[in-house]
C-alpha cells in the first residue's frame, strides 16, 4: 500500500443563490449545479439563507443576505450581495465560484489549476454578435465579469475577497471614486475596483484568457446535436460548438424546455 | 399562416453563417490552450515550428501569462502537436456542419 505524505487539495464548485418574489434562483442553481457536476465531476456547495429548501447539493451553507439591491431597467429585487464571503464559505482549498446562470458544459476551466494563482477572473466577454466591453462609467475602468472566478485559499485571494467585503459596504463612495455609471450594487464593478486596487491600481493579469460567450436577449430554447448547440433567441437562432454559456435570461433558466436540456445532458 | 407571416417566421429562424463561424472560431481558440508544467501555453504553428526547430532538449518558454517556463522541447512539442491536430480536427468537422445550416 502506497502512503503519500501530500495531502490532496480539494477542488469543488461554489454557487450564492437567494430568491426573490419573482425568481426562483435556488431551482436555477440547482439546474446549473447538475450540469457542472456532471461536466466537470466536481462536488457543489451552494450558499443560500436560511428557511430556504435547498436540496441536490453536496454542501449547502446558510448565512443571512441582508443586503438591498435592485436591476437597473427591470422591476423587482436582486440580491447579488455577500460574495465577498465566499472566499470564508468555501469548502475546498480550489473553488470555482460561478454565477447560477453560468452552464459549465466543457471541462476548459479546470485547465487553469494547473498554473500558480490567487484567483482568476472572467476578463472578456462576447455576445453572439461580437465583443462586449464595457466601461464602469464614461471615465471608469474596463470591468471584468464576476460571473466566473477561480481561486485558491491563499493570502493575496484572502485580500481580494476582504477587499470586495469593503467595497460592498462602502459602495456609496467606490461609486463616485470610479465614476460609476450605475449606482446600483454590481459584483463585476467590486471585483473589478479591489482586482486594480490589488495590482497597483493597474489592470490585473489575474484574467482567464478567453472569452465568454453571453446571450442577453429573451432564449426560447437551447437543444444539443453531435456536440453542437441550437440556441434560439426570439428573433435570431445560432448553432455553436458546445461550451460553457452564459444565459442572462431567467424565464429560460426555469423553463421546461431548459429543464429537459438539463436532463439530456446529464444523461449522456 | 399568410405567405407573409411564413416568410417572417423563415427569415426568424435564419442563422447566419458569419455569426456561428466566429463563435466557433472563438471556442477552438479556447480549446487550442494546453496546460503545461505550471504554464498554459495557446499551441499555434508558430509554436509548433519553433519547438521542431530549436536544438536544445531544455528551454525556457514564455506562456500566455507571461511567465517563463521551463519546458522540456520534445514532450511540449508531441503534446502540441496531439492536441493541435485533435482541435482543428474538431473545428474542420464542426465549420462543415455549420456550412450546411442555413436555419435552425
Amino acid at each position: 500500500m502506497k502512503i503519500s505524505s501530500v495531502q490532496e487539495k480539494s477542488r469543488g464548485i461554489l454557487l450564492f443563490a437567494f430568491n426573490t418574489s419573482e425568481i426562483d434562483y435556488v431551482e436555477i442553481a440547482r439546474r446549473s449545479a447538475r450540469l457542472v457536476n456532471h461536466t466537470l465531476n466536481l462536488p457543489v456547495t451552494l450558499i443560500t439563507e436560511q428557511g430556504t429548501t435547498a436540496d441536490g447539493f453536496d454542501q449547502v451553507v446558510y448565512i443571512d443576505n441582508t443586503l438591498q439591491n435592485y436591476k437597473i431597467g427591470e422591476r423587482g429585487a436582486w440580491r447579488n450581495g455577500d460574495r465577498w464571503q465566499a472566499y470564508n464559505l468555501s469548502p475546498y482549498d480550489e473553488t470555482i465560484l460561478i454565477d447560477s446562470d453560468y452552464l459549465v458544459l466543457d471541462q476548459n476551466l479546470l485547465k487553469l489549476f494547473e498554473q500558480d494563482f490567487d484567483y482568476r477572473i472572467m476578463t472578456h466577454n462576447d455576445k453572439p454578435a461580437g465583443a462586449w466591453a464595457l466601461n464602469m462609467g464614461l471615465f471608469g475602468l474596463q470591468y471584468l465579469w464576476a460571473t466566473v472566478i477561480l481561486f485558491r485559499k491563499t493570502p493575496h485571494a484572502n485580500m481580494l475577497f476582504d477587499l470586495v467585503g469593503r467595497i460592498q459596504r462602502n459602495y456609496h463612495y467606490y461609486s463616485r471614486l470610479y465614476h460609476m455609471r450605475d449606482r446600483n450594487f454590481r459584483n463585476d464593478y467590486a471585483f473589478t475596483i479591489a482586482d486594480n486596487i490589488l495590482n497597483g491600481y493597474q489592470p490585473g493579469e489575474q484574467g482567464i484568457p478567453w472569452s465568454m460567450l453571453t446571450f442577453a436577449d429573451v432564449v426560447t430554447s437551447i437543444t444539443e446535436k453531435d456536440d453542437l448547440l441550437t440556441v434560439k433567441e426570439r428573433e435570431k437562432g445560432y448553432l455553436i460548438p458546445r461550451q460553457n454559456i452564459h444565459v442572462m435570461d431567467k424565464g429560460y433558466l426555469l423553463s421546461d424546455n431548459f429543464a429537459n436540456f438539463v436532463e439530456s445532458t446529464c444523461a449522456n | 399562416m399568410s405567405d407573409l407571416e411564413k416568410l417572417t417566421q423563415e427569415i426568424r429562424l435564419a442563422t447566419n453563417y458569419q455569426v456561428n463561424k466566429r463563435i466557433l472560431r472563438e471556442k477552438i481558440q479556447t480549446d487550442l490552450h494546453v496546460p503545461y508544467n505550471g504554464g498554459l501555453f495557446k499551441v499555434s504553428p508558430e509554436l509548433i515550428a519553433f519547438l521542431n526547430s530549436w536544438d536544445t532538449d531544455e528551454l525556457f518558454l514564455e506562456d500566455t501569462y507571461q511567465n517563463p517556463v521551463k519546458i522540456n522541447r520534445k514532450e511540449l512539442l508531441n503534446k502540441c502537436r496531439e492536441h493541435y491536430q485533435m482541435t482543428m480536427n474538431t473545428w474542420h468537422g464542426q465549420h462543415e456542419d455549420i456550412k450546411r445550416a442555413r436555419k435552425v
